[in-house]
């Protein structure tokens, strides 16, 4: 169905093929990624005042701000592109196969940029894992911050493990044609491989996309996370039901608009207009659009509420929300690309891949803008709400803008890594589907 | 929990075992379990036995020797001869897909076929995942039977209840005798060392939107009984104090995460963003480090979750008294003062005092002593759950004098009915009083509104479930009520007014973030004032 023409060695193209590009990519990744690490430095030598933010309440700030709403970004990528790699695997959305690996890399980049976050984040990054070892069998029944850290790790380890699997049968196939410096790092990864794991680890790898889906919404993008926020309540901005729907919408539009982008990269990069085709791209704006329309639905449910004879501290938060600049930007981001997409769907002619490429970008700079604001407002409009400086202002500084720049570069350099180590497209997808397809359907039955 | 009810049986009980099932979710489930066995090739009844037994042994009734000893034959014997494949598990194996070299059909077949041990391994797994959930589901229920056996104080979330705590510290603030002079604040400062605009203390002078009048609230932490930053906090250094309900930070665990300072409704948090003006060289304390002063012996003092509270008398509580220490506290935690740089601070309502090892003695704060020396006595600590005539009353006894200046009207009635305030009888339509409600005497002295005192009391979002042990006299500010701006009233001091006051090259500041928006290089204005 998909994928007609591609060969098992295409998949091979940027290992064995490295331009002048690729090193400029690098260098100018690398170069940002290391204007942040020294700004960070400076951070770790001076403490977080380098950062704008500061106490609510009389303080007259936040206290949690770009860091932790870049936090949340990141997880939701993450999250959201481990479940659109599981959702290929589940319901045998072949079409969508060429890019099942690169949402499951995407989510290992993510995530790692993700923890990355939590140690900028706490002023004491020294004491992360022996404090939260020592304290860990009381805090997990009790801090949704514990509750999140438990859920993250058990993600990167299904993932991770996900990743190995399906990586298995892909190396073994074409490690005669992959270079011999990266042999014994290839040796590793095929350990103890015999033929008859094949059809073993194909189940293995169903139910781990099983378990990821049921997770997903129950644990992590639609559950954990969110709670950190929505279990507070003495902060009306953030408290509710709504945030776990909320949150998993913007994880699931920001991991498309992610993969949209890394695969039209690749696809340039490598001239994979057979692999990674048109209708594939056509397919993943469709998506973008339906929880880019979600998402649209939730706020609107939120501001409604919000609005229409709220409790008063509620109410203050959202006149703030809907009035705040960046809010109506981020809003009008995604009104964008939601038109584009119903325009699409209404008339062909009307899709590019440059259109679906901007759409992605709109898309994350929408969902990172309604994250950090999500964050800071939430706490810039708490119940308590006598201190004349509340609410508190809060733009990020330098330092902690200059970190989402160095966090984009290394999750770059990660992905330009990566395509030179192992094939970032299944072998299973330039192979013949018949069998699988046959095989999916039986145990779904079963 | 109790198993007594069961007691007409020989045999003791899981407790929740009843008659129809010994399973906690019931016949219906057990009777399923039971048909799923039956499906099998083997002893359905060996089975339901081991089950049952499985959770006789998580319930602590057998011990895992006594379970091994009763099914080892059993198993052996129903298992060991048995060499069929277990068909199930080649489920999904499509016979089509064949290796090049080896068939799938082949080698799952080799693998069943070349012992009897496989087999029956796999079976025993079967058996042992089968019963594991059964014995897991019994345990995991009877676990949240027992919950309220377990002592809240495990999680250093909660006080010890009432009978096994020594206090449960608290103030009563009587707004109506504060004048704003932020004396309070100023002590706080001195005791503790904080930073610019870590005002741990906090005074806001608010306008009531109704009527105009200027009012007061003092607001220091208030150290919640059921406090949602200790509740949050990732790595329990935000914790409470089990032996007397004080809600502390060991800065020594703390990893700065900040979640303790969005979990509060207050905003009694104030984070260490930079160095702290004040050097720890200043302070007073013993000069060793945490884990020496832990290890110190403490003598048969409280004992809890995380270490000993020092005896008076103890090696540790002398050391700490020598030194007239102010940053330990009878743990040997470092949990007073201010806290160094990347850590949460916040009143901590001078644990070091009520540990009894400093000059200052025990139910006193500093923010007390100051409203005291000025003469207003509107901050009154003590052990919210003394007694009146107890040691540590104060708080109490305030509040109850202060009841006893504000009777209830039915006090009132009782003193001189004639002179009570309710005009039920109006002039020209005098109400009727409905006999089948009210007798006639009912209606002459009717019941009062408030069964105790007028006096106004309150506490602080008390709705939020957080149990605050801060009690205000006076008027709770109105949802409309703003605090009047700090830096523009001439009437009141301002916070840089209370400069004078202070011991330490510290900035008085209303607005912190002002200050910290200079960044790590501080602001400009604060070097010039320090310098003037």
């Amino acid at each position: 169905m998909s994928a007609i023409d591609a060969e098992p060695d295409d998949i091979l193209t940027p290992i064995k093929n490295t331009s002048w590009r690729w090193f400029i990519a690098f260098g100018v990744a690398a170069a940002i990624a290391l204007v942040w690490l020294a700004a960070w430095g400076y951070q770790l030598q001076e403490g977080l005042v380098v950062t704008n933010l500061a106490d609510w309440g009389s303080g007259g700030g936040v206290t949690w701000g770009l860091y932790i709403g870049a936090f949340i970004w990141w997880v939701g990528i993450a999250h959201g592109g481990i479940i659109l790699s599981a959702a290929v695997r589940l319901f045998g959305m072949t079409r969508y196969q060429p890019v099942a690996r690169v949402a499951e890399l995407l989510t290992i980049g993510a995530l790692s940029m993700a923890g990355i976050y939590i140690v900028v984040h706490t002023g004491r990054p020294d004491r992360l894992v022996t404090s939260v070892i020592e304290s860990y069998p009381w805090t997990v029944q009790s801090s949704p911050l514990v509750w999140d850290v438990t859920v993250i790790t058990l993600y990167f380890v299904m993932t991770a493990t996900y990743l190995a699997l399906t990586l298995r049968y892909d190396i073994v196939r074409l490690r005669h044609k992959m270079p011999k410096y990266f042999a014994p790092l290839y040796a590793a990864l095929t350990v103890g491989y015999t033929k008859k794991e094949d059809q073993i680890i194909e189940r293995m790898v169903w139910w781990l996309a099983l378990g990821i889906i049921v997770l997903a919404p129950l644990l992590l993008h639609g559950g954990v996370i969110p709670w950190l926020f929505a279990l507070l309540p003495s902060m009306p901005g953030w408290q509710g039901a709504v945030q776990g729907p909320s949150f998993l919408t913007i994880a699931l539009m920001s991991a498309i608009a992610g993969v949209i982008i890394i695969s039209y990269s690749l696809r340039w990069a490598y001239d994979w207009e057979h692999v990674l085709t048109d209708n594939m791209f056509r397919g993943l704006t469709a998506w973008l659009g339906l929880f880019s329309l979600l998402f649209t639905w939730l706020q609107l449910q939120q501001i409604i509420t919000g609005v229409f004879a709220a409790p008063k501290d509620l109410s203050k938060f959202s006149f703030a929300k809907i009035t705040t600049p960046e809010y109506i930007a981020a809003m009008t981001f995604i009104a964008i690309v939601l038109a584009y997409v119903f325009a699409q769907a209404v008339d062909k002619r009307v899709f590019s891949l440059n259109r679906s490429l901007a759409a992605s970008f709109l898309v994350l700079m929408g969902t990172l803008t309604e994250k950090v604001l999500f964050v800071f407002e939430g706490l810039e409009y708490p119940t308590f709400s006598l201190y004349h400086a509340v609410p508190g202002h809060y733009f990020p500084s330098t330092v902690e803008l200059l970190s989402v720049a160095g966090t984009a570069s290394l999750c770059t350099i990660f992905f330009l890594v990566i395509v030179k180590v192992v094939p970032v497209v299944e072998l299973h997808a330039v192979e013949s589907h018949d069998d699988h397809d046959d095989h999916e359907g039986e145990e779904v039955r079963a | 929990m109790s198993t007594d009810e069961s007691s007409e049986s020989d045999e003791p009980r899981h407790p929740y075992e009843t008659d129809e099932s010994f399973h906690p979710m019931g016949k219906e489930w057990e009777d399923e379990m039971r048909a799923e066995l039956e499906e099998t090739e083997y002893d359905a009844d060996l089975g339901m036995q081991m089950a049952r037994d499985a959770q006789r042994l998580v319930a602590g009734e057998i011990s895992e020797e006594e379970f091994y000893a009763e099914y080892h034959d059993d198993v052996e014997d129903e298992f060991e001869a048995d060499e069929r494949p277990i068909f199930d598990d080649l489920d999904g194996v499509d016979l089509d897909e064949v290796g090049d070299d080896q068939s799938m059909l082949e080698s799952l077949q080799d693998v069943d076929l070349s012992g009897d041990d496989v087999s029956r391994r796999s079976m025993m797994k079967k058996m042992g995942a089968a019963g594991l959930f059964l014995g897991y589901s019994a345990y995991a229920t009877h676990e949240n039977e027992q919950d309220d056996e377990i002592p809240e104080q495990v999680s250093g979330v909660r006080p010890q209840g009432e009978d096994e705590r020594e206090h449960r510290w608290g103030m009563v603030i009587d707004l109506d005798r504060c004048d704003g002079c932020l004396s309070c604040v100023a002590g706080c400062i001195n005791e503790n060392g904080t930073s610019t605009g870590a005002n741990w203390m906090y005074v806001f002078a608010y306008e009531d939107d109704q009527s105009g009048q200027r009012n007061f609230l003092v607001r220091p932490c208030q150290h919640c009984s059921n406090a949602p930053c200790a509740k949050v906090c990732p790595v329990r250094a935000r914790h409470t104090r089990e032996k007397d309900g004080l809600v502390l930070t060991n800065y020594e665990t703390c990893i700065g995460c900040r979640y303790c300072q969005v979990a509060c409704p207050y905003g009694v948090n104030y984070f260490q963003w930079g160095e702290p003006d004040v050097e720890m060289g200043r302070l007073e304390f013993l000069d060793e480090t945490p884990a020496e002063v832990q290890e110190m012996d403490a003598g048969d003092g409280f004992e809890a979750r995380a270490g000993t509270y020092a005896e008076e008398g103890s090696d540790r509580h002398e050391a700490l008294s020598e030194a007239n220490d102010h940053v330990y506290d009878a743990r040997g935690w470092w949990a007073d003062s201010r806290p160094p740089t990347g850590v949460m601070g916040k009143c901590t309502m001078c644990p070091s005092r009520q540990d009894g090892h400093t000059d200052n003695p025990k139910g006193t704060v500093a923010c007390m002593n100051a409203c005291d020396e000025t003469g207003m006595s509107a901050i009154h600590f003590g052990d919210m759950d003394a007694e009146i005539g107890d040691d540590y009353d104060r708080g109490v006894r305030y509040l109850e004098r202060r009841k006893n200046l504000n009777p209830s009207p039915t006090e009132k009635n009782e003193a001189d009915p004639e002179e009570d305030g309710f005009g039920w009888e109006e002039e020209g339509s005098t109400p009727q009083p409905r006999d089948d409600i009210y007798t006639q005497e009912d209606w002459e002295n009717p019941p009062a509104p408030h069964d105790t005192s007028q006096l106004s009391t309150f506490k602080l979002l008390e709705d939020l479930g957080t149990e605050p042990n801060i009690t205000y006299i006076g008027n709770e500010p109105g949802p409309d009520d703003e605090q009047v701006d700090p830096s523009t009233v001439d009437d009141i001091p301002g916070y840089e007014d209370i400069q004078r006051d202070i011991q330490w090259p510290v900035t008085v500041k209303d607005n912190r973030k002002h200050h910290l928006d200079y960044g790590a290089g501080g602001p400009p204005e604060d070097t010039e004032s320090e310098e003037a």
